[in-house]
Formats: structure tokens, C-alpha cells, sequence
């Protein structure tokens, strides 16, 4: 097979990336930053009521306001279908989520009306002008009120507050729980927290009458999904709307859904018949976008003598807030912690109950990680409280159960299959990069002066890019399947790719543009790639649960290769040679060691469009393929890492110092490790700051309280540290190049790292069960009297 | 409309015009101005996307109405380079150390970093996440854009030996 | 959220600022370095219909020594009394505190005044001005008037400000030489909002005791707390652990019961308060020490 040997690969370089000159010079495109002619600004009015019938909403004064141009609410949507988006679990229940509110409304936040206006600060004004009269129902503000006898049911129809209840049983757990040594029962809690992208969200919509198009601007990571879902509930032809993702100020998986604010600009569009514009603030970002994270684990843990643990039971609830989201269901997050709970253990007999509850709350959606934080947080915590129970050390628990590598390929209790990984060996690597011994002197030299240091541990395995064969299993209605790639080489030999995903910051504009130059012997300056527009590129579901590289990546490199494949057959009739004996370098097509006999790629390009006479048979003048990725086996490829916190507690003021982190990542080959370490360092402040700071909290009357930045603190530069990052490599034995997704990984780890490390740092105080995040001042000081108490009744 | 006359200087070229009242800087900036490398991120005053330079200064344009600054100079990001060429060292020590993902805190982080630098040329690695305490990243964790300014201090450093030499 | 509408004012006499206060009244909301009453303008939780732009008034922002006084104009930026080097050698309390107050792009816009006449809790200037009971001039149509801070705070983000007032400028007791003193705060985050910080300044007698102290707390109640009781525990006791033991306690007791939350909050900031006190005592004795 003809290769392309000669020049040094780009991919696994540290290749610094081509897009950031725009926005170092301010010239990034974000949606508020496009322009429309005659465009018109929108704000909405949201419910202040978490649960209520919607009476009347009396538009009349600020339709009469100066400067206003169109006021709705949802009677003046009626045609519009609601956002429904339903599993296929037979337990399912599903949820209308109207664009603008009809007779409910049922978390604070929910858009009820929308007003058009010269300008936002005028349609900001006619908002206060809007009467809409409720009449309250009782809120449901926890899943604790969702699920007790009597609680009212939030959506027509359903029989209870569950969206769904799952339930597995594996192996023999009843009879391994009986015969166990001991039987640990623990309780994890993970608040509510959220994405929180720096850029908010906003749409423009316009609709040109001439071509009766819809075009729609919007700050979103899955641009194909919008414009079907669009075309579902709005009723417009397919062909007929043009969505265009533009650069993304950070998404997260917050940024991966279809929103009512996009359906309702679209009707807006059509309606005032100019362009209209609505950024969402941060307020509205807070209250109304999407909610993470908030789940409650019980578990019991078998466990032997020697820290084997032989049976994990988990009872998992989900608070998923008052509607379905689309395109994942309400099913995600209970699925997800369902499955990989048992982590990367050896644990064959397991029973989980799983709930997603509906409450009065911001629906909830998948968010960097989705359940994954919350399951090693669990089953992480359940490990080190074996080693507690032992009197082990909890590092030797985990050698005790951890997969080695004559495992893999390995099917886990729940079915997954872990392809390969190194999870053993990034926890001993991991102890190295940080010098664990080293952490433990620098803990006990500081608390002889008087202070609190601790080092805490987790590790995990998880899926990525996955697949056809894993959505199916998970009951979702979109089968996330594939990616696609459309390459094509243009008269000057340049080449412009189109992908069906869309980066918010991962850098794919550097990182497939790396391996398609290098599939094509050309600079990295001659390939550029495009994504966003879907009039252009390629239908595919976005950029979300760590696959993109993977998967677009992968038809990137696909579609490249059959361009090659063209090259090499035309350039094998100029040059009357074998197409094996053929190699591309350096721009050109030459013979295996005869330099001298060579055409340039751009030579062939321009014949290929300008001279198709001069084609071999059966070549058409294209120098373009398309492909689509579905890296088998379509249960995904494992990637896993290895995380380390040092902390230092103040048990006076509850306060939590991150004084340093480590982590040992294995993604398989890298096409960017400059790219991969950012992601790692992203994820972990995001996982930190879930770990110590950011709490979405809502009183009793599900209201919000946290709806500015002053409550919801968000991790600063003096809050991360410094964040070491070493690489293991175990390729994917699957997917093309050996890669694995790995964006997520980084915010699946702190939690139990920091809860670990908050735990060992009150060790001298005494003992306690830190099991519940975010680890607040109140929380860390309740803990420190637990820690007292124990340390009371010992003496 | 209520509206005051005003005339600013933004990156040297001054505007007289008139602006309502109660428009926050920010969006003067980016709407009557065009200029919109300026983002808006919270409103609040704690993100820091909305960064501008004001007497040389990091302020928060969000928290500033465009009335009442007549008569001062901002800076913004597009006070730096606009080309490739000829980035300023900040611009060009976060390119180089991959300081950005999705590029929405980067001007305000930039301009922070360039102001830190001009009052402390050879700052400690604590010195710069104080400094840039203020401005919030959701994507890269700061690893990358400590190493950013620190390289770009360190350009400073030898342009200002060079010239003094 | 953008702000509602008003009408835009830029007075530059303080003259013509008291007499557009006069004329407004209730209507109006003056605006100095705005880091707090723009975030409320930005929700819509302040809805002026005038603002009277402090930012040109002659002679507001300065900083002068009066004697064994200090004197602080009202609009002088938060930046600036961190820096100044009047102020760091005759109150370095307030510069420690001020440099303290949230971030740079803060710091370089909010003022004094504008903090204080916030009379936000949480806030330091209220906490240093509380505790070493410092002056405050205000001016209206009726004249001028003093108030000592500790008088000034009424509750949450009230303070005796009539409509038609403007605070005009701040006067510190110089800090007596041999005085020692410490800022000490605890936020979650940097630049955060204090969930709680202490005010301490101690002067020595002749032999070596505490002859008086000043003590306030921030983040303990409605308004900043002068710890009287506290005050009282330290006078004439030896620095050292003990009298630093003594006087978090006393803050305790005094915030527990005066603490209006639930039990979980009370019990939670009395041990904050608690343990800032004694930080706070501790390093101004050991201030003393370094400077005799």
C-alpha cells in the first residue's frame, strides 16, 4: 500500500493551533457578534412561579409601547409542536416542553412570553409591561417531595414523578452479600451545578421571503440535531432551514440541546419578518438553560477479608427538573451512573436501581462527564472506606480489585466492554508524577506546625466515543452513530474539509487538519476545515461525549485516504507507474526511490478539474470524498486516568485550599497532546470547582437562589493549581489511529480526589465520611464536628 | 430616549456622539463602535470577558455607562495587533502556549495580562493568578495561561534589554 | 439585564451635587466607582430614574493628614488607598483592608464612599471603619453633619444617608505609634465577598499590655459589629495566646447571640467569628512586638 513517508508527521505534535489569531485579536464570530440588516432584539418573560396554572398573559401594554414590534405567548404558538423526546424504556413517562409556556408552567425560569423590540433595553422595558396572572400549585423542589406518598404528579397523565426507573440485576449479589466478610452501606450526594460556559447562549433568526429559507445563528454544539428538531416542531421544511453554529464561546454539553428559545426566535423570524436577535444573559443562563450533576447514591459494598470487593448494590436517584431533554431523554444520567459504577473493578455481581425524577427545577442534561463525576465519586469513596474498615491502605484496596492488563479486552458486569486501558498502571505511574511519599512527609511536616494537608486518590475508566451499538442499548431516540468527513481538494491542490461536529474550544481546526495534512503529504497550512454551517457540511450529531476526534476525525482521515487513492491512481498514468510503487511526499506523487519521477499534487489537481482528458478511465473530475465513522465496535473505546489532589483544610473556617494536582492520562495516541493537556487542565478546574465551589441551590419553594455569579462562584486562577499531566498510551485496538476520546476525563476525577483528600486531612482530628460535594465552608465544618465527635468517643 | 453627548477615545481615534443614558460601555463598545472583541459574560462585574483599559487601567465595561466617561482613552483588545505579524507579546505567549480553547475570556485576559506586566515586568507565577484573579476561564484551567504571560513577560523582558542596550 | 432608564447628571461642585440630590431625592442614586450599584442596576433591583455621577466632583478623591487625623475624601478609589503611602503609615489597617477588596478592575474604580455609604456587611471599609471608629462627614442642603461609623450602619445596605446626603469624607484616628494591627478575612474564593473578616488594632502601655483595642467584625449581622465586649476583655491584659483565646471567645458569645439565621448559620459564624478574632489579635500583637 503506497505511503506518504518523507516528512515528520503532525500528528503527535505539538502543533500550536491555526485558529487562535482571530481570537487573540478580537475578531472571534459569537452569535451577538453578527449583525443582521433591520435586525430586532428580543427578550423573554419567565415564570417567577416554580409550579402554576398560567391564567392569562395580557400582552396589550407592551405591545404598546413605543418601539416594540411583536409581543407572544403560547396561544400565539399553537402551530408549534412542543420539545418532546421520549426512550424507548418500557417505564417511561414522557414530558411536552412548550416553546412558550400554555397552561403551565413548571420551573422558575420557563419562557412565557417574548417581545421584539428596536433594541434589548427597550425589550427589556416592554417585559415589565407583560401581565401574566398565575395561580399557584404546590412546588416540588427535591426528589425526596417528588417521590413521597401523595406528592403531586407535575405532568398530565403519569402515574407518579419518575420519567423512568431502571433496574439490573447481575450475577448472584443476594447470596455474595450474604457469605461477605463485611457489608459497607454508604450515601454520596453531588448538588446541583452546571456547565457554565463563559459566552451565553443567543440566536439570531432571519427569514428571507425570496428564497424562503430560515437561517439560524446560534451558539450551540450540535447544529445538524437543531435544524431537524426545528423542522419537527416547527413544521418548516427541512431543506428549507440553514442553522450555522459560529464560534462557541464553551459548551460543555449544556450547549448540546434543542431550546425553546430556538424555536421561538425561528416563529419570531417568520412572524415580524426581519432579522431577530436574543442573547441570553447570565441570569437567564442560570434559571433557564441546563442543569447538571444532581444526584444521590446509596450503596452497600461486599467486601473480604483481604479488600476484595465482591458485590457493589446502588440505589441511584437523579433529580432531572421538569422536562425531558432533547435530543438525550431525561434517561442519560440515571443510565450512564448505572452502568459504570462498578468503575474499573473486577466486580461481577451487582444489583442497581436507577430513577430520573421529575421535580419543579431547570430540566437537567449531560454536562462534561454527564454521571460519570458522581459514579467514581461513589464507587472511588466506597474503595477508600473498604481500606478504612480494613485498616488497608486504600491505594492497596485498589491494586487488590483494579483490572490488569491481561484483562482487557473486558466485559464489565453491566456489558460494557472495556477495550483496553491501563488503569493499573496510570495509578502507580500517577503515584510517581506526584511522589506520593514526598506528599505524605509534606503532610505530616505541616500539620507539626499546626496545619491540615491531605492527598486524596481517584481513578477511572471511561467510555468514549461510542457509538451505533451503545445508543441503541440506551433506549434514546437518536441513535448517535457516526461522524462524517466531506474532504475535497480544490484546482491549487488545497483542501477544504467539512465535518459534521463542532468544536467550542477543542481545537479541531488544528487537530483534523493535522491528520488529514498528513494523510495528503501537504503543510498544515493548505488544509482547512469547516464546520458549523449546515448547508455545508456533512449531517452528523455534533460535538458532545468525548468522540469527536474519534469519530470526525476518523472520516477525516478516511475521506483524505480515498483522495489519496485518486492522487495515486492518476498520478500512476502520468507517470506510467505501479500505484504500489507510488508514495506521497512533500506536496508530491513520486516512485519509491526515484525522486526524480514525480508529479506535484497541485499539478494533478489542476488537471483533475481543467484537463479531464487527461484522467485515467473511470476517474471522475473530483478530487473529493466523503465518509462517515462509526468506530466499531460501536460500544466505544476506554480511555482512563489516574488523579491526584493535595489539599489543605482550615477546620476553623471550613475553608479548602487545592494546593496541587496530578494526573496520568491514557487516551491512546494523541493527534495533539498540546490539546489533549488544555482538555485535562479544563476538566479538572471543572471538576474542582464542583468538588469546592459551584452549587446551583433552590429553596424549598424551588426557587433559585444562586442566579448571579456573586452566589455561584466559579473557580479563578488563585483557586486551580498548578495541574502536573503525564501520559500513559494504550491505542485503541479499534478505531482508526489508535485514538480515544478524552475531553471529558478531566472533571470526572476531583471529586473523589478532593473528598479523599478533605477525608485524610481530618484524620487527626478524627474520623469522618466525607460524601458530599460541593464540600462548602458549613459542610467542611460539619464534617471537622463528626471528626470531634468520633474522636470524643473514642477517649 | 434619554441621551448625553459624549466624546471617548477607543484605541486612539476619539467618537463624539450621542448615547443614551443608560447603554453600559460594553455594549457601546460593541454596537455603536463595532468593536466586538469585547465580550459580556455575566453583567455582574466578576466574570471579566468585559475587560477594556480605561486610563491604562482594567475596568469592568459592564459596569461602566459610555456617558460617563467623556473625555477618557480605552483600550480594547483590537488596541493590540490585528494582524498575524505583529502580535503583541501577550497575544503571541498565548498562541505559543496554547492560553485559549474557545477564545471568549481571551481579550479581557489579555489586556489584564498586558497591564500586570507593564506595572510588574518579572512577575511569580502567584503574582499572576492574583492578578488575574478576576478574570474567569471555564476552559483551560490557567495551567497553560500562566505559562502564556510568563513567556510573554519574558519577551518583554529581552525587547526592553534590547532597546536599552 | 440592561438598567432601566434615567436621566444622566455629571455635577462638578459638590454644590451642584447637593442641590441635584435636594431636587431628586428618593429618585436618584449617586454614582461613584458603581462596582456595587451597577451589578443592581444590571438586575433591575436599583431603579433610579436620575444618577448623579460623582466621578467629576472636584475635591472628593484625596487623601490628607489633618493632625492626628486622616482624612479621606469619599471618592477616592479603593486602588489608591491601598497604595497610598500616607495612608499605609498612618491607618495601614485600611490599606491592608483595602487591598483586600475583591479584584484589580475593582480596586481601580470603587471608592470609599461609595462602600461605605453601600453599607453592605460583608464589606471591609464598613469593618475598618466600625473598628477604629472613624468619622463620617456628610453633607446636605441643611449643612454639615458627623457621624461616627458607629452609628452609621442601620442594617443590611442601610445606613442614616438621608435622601438628599452625600458623604463627603472619611476621618481615620491617625494609629498610634507602637500600634499594632491586622486585617484578616475569609473568602471562599479570591476577590469573593467575605463570608467573614475581623478589623484589629492594639495599642500597648508602657508596660507592655494592652492599653486598648479596637475590634470589628464583618460578615456577622446586619451591620458591622464593633466587639465592645471584647474590647473591654483585652484592655489591660498581656499579648499573648491567653488574651488571643479571650477575646474569640468573647466574639463568639457576642455573635451567637446576636446572630439572627438558623441555628446551623449562628453556630457556623460565631466560630468563624471566633477564629478570626483570635488571627487577628495574634498577628497585630505580633505587629507590636516587631515594631517596639
Amino acid at each position: 500500500m503506497p505511503d506518504k513517508a518523507g516528512q515528520p508527521k503532525l500528528f503527535g505534535a505539538r502543533v500550536k493551533r491555526v485558529e487562535d489569531p482571530r481570537f487573540l485579536t478580537g475578531r472571534g464570530r459569537y452569535v451577538d457578534d453578527f449583525v443582521r440588516p433591520g435586525m430586532l432584539h428580543v427578550a423573554f418573560v419567565r415564570s417567577t412561579e416554580a409550579h402554576a396554572d398560567v391564567l392569562s398573559v395580557d400582552v396589550s401594554g407592551a405591545r404598546a409601547m413605543e418601539g416594540v414590534h411583536a409581543v407572544i405567548s403560547g396561544e400565539d404558538l399553537a402551530h408549534v409542536k412542543p420539545i418532546t423526546c421520549n426512550s424507548t424504556y418500557p417505564s417511561w413517562q414522557p414530558t411536552k416542553f412548550h416553546a412558550l409556556a400554555r397552561d403551565r408552567v413548571r420551573f422558575v425560569g420557563e419562557a412565557v412570553a417574548a417581545v421584539v423590540a428596536d433594541d434589548r433595553y427597550l425589550a427589556e422595558d416592554a417585559t415589565e409591561l407583560v401581565q401574566v396572572a398565575y395561580r399557584p400549585l404546590e412546588p416540588i423542589a427535591s426528589v425526596t417531595a417528588a417521590i413521597r406518598e401523595g406528592a403531586p404528579r407535575l405532568h398530565d397523565g403519569w402515574e407518579d414523578n419518575f420519567f423512568v426507573k431502571r433496574h439490573v440485576k447481575i450475577g448472584e449479589p443476594d447470596r455474595v452479600f450474604e457469605e461477605a466478610h463485611g457489608v459497607l452501606e454508604l450515601d454520596l450526594i453531588t448538588h446541583r451545578s452546571t456547565g457554565i460556559p463563559m459566552e451565553n447562549r443567543g440566536v439570531i433568526a432571519e427569514y428571507d421571503p425570496a428564497d424562503e429559507v430560515l437561517t439560524v445563528w446560534t451558539s450551540t454544539q450540535i447544529p445538524h440535531l437543531v435544524r431537524t428538531g426545528l423542522a419537527d416542531f416547527l413544521g418548516v421544511p427541512e431543506h428549507r432551514i440553514r442553522v450555522i453554529g459560529p464560534d462557541v464561546g464553551g459548551g460543555f454539553g449544556i450547549k448540546g440541546h434543542l431550546f425553546p428559545e430556538e424555536i421561538v426566535l425561528a416563529a419570531l423570524a417568520m412572524q415580524v419578518q426581519r432579522p431577530v436577535k436574543w442573547i441570553e444573559d447570565r441570569r437567564e443562563h442560570l434559571l433557564a438553560c441546563i442543569h447538571a450533576r444532581e444526584h444521590d447514591h446509596h450503596l452497600q459494598v461486599a467486601y473480604q477479608p483481604d479488600g476484595e470487593v465482591v458485590g457493589l448494590r446502588a440505589r441511584i436517584y437523579v433529580d432531572c427538573g421538569a422536562y425531558s431533554v432533547y435530543p438525550w431523554t431525561s434517561t442519560m444520567d440515571t443510565g450512564m451512573a448505572l452502568g459504570i459504577l462498578p468503575g474499573p473493578y473486577r466486580i461481577r455481581h451487582y444489583e442497581c436501581e436507577a430513577y430520573s425524577v421529575t421535580t419543579n427545577k431547570c430540566p437537567l442534561g449531560p454536562y462534561r462527564g454527564v454521571s460519570r463525576p458522581q459514579a467514581c465519586l461513589s464507587i472511588e469513596r466506597a474503595m477508600d472506606e473498604v481500606a478504612r474498615a480494613l485498616g488497608m491502605d486504600p491505594l492497596d484496596v485498589r491494586r487488590r480489585n483494579v483490572l490488569q492488563v491481561h484483562d482487557y479486552p473486558y466485559e464489565s458486569v453491566t456489558g460494557l466492554v472495556y477495550d483496553s486501558a491501563s488503569v493499573a498502571e496510570s495509578l502507580e505511574k500517577v503515584l510517581e508524577l506526584c511522589d506520593w511519599g514526598e506528599l505524605q512527609r509534606r503532610k505530616q511536616a505541616a500539620r507539626a506546625e499546626g496545619r491540615y494537608f491531605g492527598v486524596g486518590f481517584g481513578h477511572y475508566i471511561e467510555q468514549t466515543a461510542h457509538a451505533t451499538q451503545e445508543f441503541i442499548k440506551r433506549g434514546v431516540p437518536i441513535i448517535f452513530g457516526y461522524e462524517s468527513a466531506n474532504v475535497r481538494m480544490d484546482p491549487s491542490g488545497k483542501v477544504l474539509v467539512h465535518v459534521s461536529t463542532h468544536s467550542h474550544g477543542q481545537g479541531h481546526e488544528t487537530t483534523y487538519a493535522q491528520v488529514v495534512a498528513d494523510e495528503l503529504a501537504l503543510p498544515l497550512e493548505d488544509v482547512r476545515i469547516v464546520f458549523g454551517d449546515t448547508s455545508s457540511t456533512p449531517y452528523g450529531h455534533g460535538t458532545f461525549a468525548s468522540r469527536s476526534a474519534v469519530l470526525a476525525g476518523g472520516a477525516a482521515i478516511q475521506a483524505a485516504g480515498r483522495v489519496r487513492d485518486l492522487l495515486i491512481s492518476f498520478a500512476a498514468k502520468e507517470l506510467e507507474a505501479n500505484p504500489n510503487d507510488l508514495e506521497l511526499a512533500d506536496g508530491h506523487v513520486a516512485v519509491k526511490g526515484s525522486p526524480d519521477k514525480r508529479v506535484a499534487i497541485a499539478q494533478l489537481a489542476r488537471w483533475t478539474y481543467w484537463r479531464p482528458e487527461r484522467l485515467p478511465d473511470g476517474m471522475e473530475p473530483r478530487l473529493e470524498a466523503v465518509a462517515s465513522y462509526d468506530a466499531p465496535p460501536g460500544t466505544g473505546t476506554f480511555a482512563n486516568a489516574a488523579h491526584v489532589a493535595l489539599v489543605e483544610v482550615d477546620p476553623d473556617t471550613g475553608g479548602v485550599k487545592t494546593l496541587g494536582y496530578w494526573v496520568v492520562e491514557d487516551c491512546g495516541h494523541m493527534i495533539n497532546p498540546l490539546v489533549v493537556e488544555g482538555q485535562v487542565h479544563g476538566g479538572v478546574a471543572q471538576g474542582i470547582g464542583g468538588a469546592l465551589l459551584e452549587e446551583l441551590v433552590y429553596d424549598e419553594n424551588a426557587q433559585l437562589m444562586t442566579t448571579t455569579f456573586l452566589d455561584y462562584r466559579l473557580p479563578g486562577a488563585t483557586d486551580i493549581p498548578h495541574i502536573a499531566v503525564g501520559h500513559l498510551s494504550t491505542p485503541s485496538p479499534f478505531t482508526v489511529s489508535g485514538i480515544k476520546g478524552m475531553g471529558e476525563g478531566g472533571a470526572i476525577g476531583p471529586g473523589p480526589a478532593i473528598a479523599a483528600a478533605v477525608q485524610d486531612a481530618l484524620k487527626p482530628i478524627g474520623d469522618v465520611f466525607v460524601n458530599e460535594l460541593p464540600l462548602t465552608p458549613e459542610r467542611v465544618r460539619r464534617f471537622v464536628r463528626i471528626a470531634e465527635e468520633s474522636a470524643g468517643d473514642r477517649t | 430616549m434619554i441621551t448625553t453627548a459624549v466624546t471617548i477615545t477607543v484605541n486612539g481615534e476619539a467618537y463624539s456622539t450621542e448615547v443614551e443614558s443608560r447603554k453600559l460601555l460594553c455594549d457601546f463598545i460593541r454596537e455603536d463602535l463595532r468593536l466586538t472583541g469585547t465580550h459580556v459574560g455575566c453583567e455582574q462585574g466578576v466574570c471579566g470577558t468585559c475587560t477594556v483599559l480605561l486610563d491604562g487601567q482594567p475596568v469592568r465595561s459592564c459596569l461602566l455607562f459610555a456617558a460617563q466617561l467623556e473625555g477618557a482613552c480605552v483600550e480594547t483588545i483590537e488596541s493590540l495587533a490585528t494582524d498575524n505579524e505583529h502580535l503583541h507579546p501577550v497575544q503571541r505567549g498565548f498562541w505559543e502556549k496554547h492560553g485559549l480553547q474557545c477564545g471568549f475570556c481571551t481579550p479581557g485576559m489579555v489586556l489584564t495580562a498586558k497591564a500586570l506586566l507593564e506595572e510588574n515586568p518579572d512577575p511569580t507565577d502567584e503574582q499572576i493568578r492574583t492578578a488575574i484573579a478576576g478574570n474567569i476561564c471555564r476552559c483551560t484551567g490557567y495551567v497553560f495561561i500562566v505559562e502564556a504571560i510568563q513567556a510573554a513577560a519574558r519577551e518583554l523582558r529581552e525587547r526592553g534589554e534590547a532597546v536599552d542596550a | 439585564m440592561k438598567p432601566s432608564r434615567f436621566d444622566y447628571h455629571a455635577p462638578t461642585t459638590l454644590d451642584e451635587c447637593i442641590a441635584l440630590l435636594s431636587r431628586y431625592g428618593d429618585d436618584a442614586k449617586l454614582l461613584a466607582g458603581g462596582q456595587s450599584l451597577v451589578p443592581m442596576m444590571n438586575l433591575r433591583l436599583a431603579v433610579p430614574e436620575v444618577v448623579i455621577d460623582l466621578n467629576r466632583v472636584a475635591g472628593l478623591a484625596s487623601v490628607r493628614r489633618d493632625g492626628d487625623t486622616l482624612v479621606v475624601g469619599a471618592a477616592t478609589r479603593h486602588h489608591d488607598v491601598a497604595m497610598s503611602a500616607s495612608v499605609r503609615e498612618a491607618v495601614p489597617l485600611l490599606a491592608e483592608a483595602a487591598a483586600q477588596i475583591g479584584y484589580p478592575a475593582i480596586r481601580f474604580r470603587g471608592t470609599i464612599g461609595g462602600s461605605l455609604a453601600h453599607a453592605d456587611p460583608v464589606s471591609e471599609m464598613p469593618c475598618v471603619a466600625v473598628a477604629v471608629d472613624a468619622q463620617l462627614v456628610l453633607r446636605s442642603p441643611r449643612g454639615l453633619r458627623t457621624v461616627p461609623a458607629g452609628e452609621f450602619f442601620v442594617t443590611h445596605f442601610t445606613s442614616v444617608l438621608e435622601p438628599d446626603e452625600l458623604l463627603v469624607e472619611v476621618r481615620f484616628p491617625v494609629m498610634p505609634a507602637g500600634a499594632g494591627w491586622a486585617f484578616v478575612e475569609f473568602a471562599r474564593k479570591t476577590g469573593d465577598f467575605a463570608v467573614a473578616a475581623v478589623a484589629a488594632q492594639l495599642l500597648l502601655d508602657s508596660d507592655g499590655r494592652i492599653a486598648t483595642a479596637c475590634l470589628g467584625l464583618a460578615g456577622v449581622g446586619e451591620r458591622p459589629l464593633r466587639a465592645v465586649d471584647a474590647e473591654r476583655l483585652l484592655a489591660g491584659a498581656a499579648p499573648g495566646e491567653q488574651a488571643v483565646a479571650v477575646a474569640g471567645e468573647q466574639v463568639a458569645a457576642t455573635v451567637a447571640r446576636q446572630h439572627g439565621g438558623t441555628d446551623q448559620e449562628r453556630e457556623y459564624k460565631a466560630h468563624v467569628g471566633r477564629t478570626l478574632t483570635s488571627r487577628a489579635v495574634r498577628m497585630a500583637c505580633e505587629r507590636v512586638e516587631r515594631s517596639s
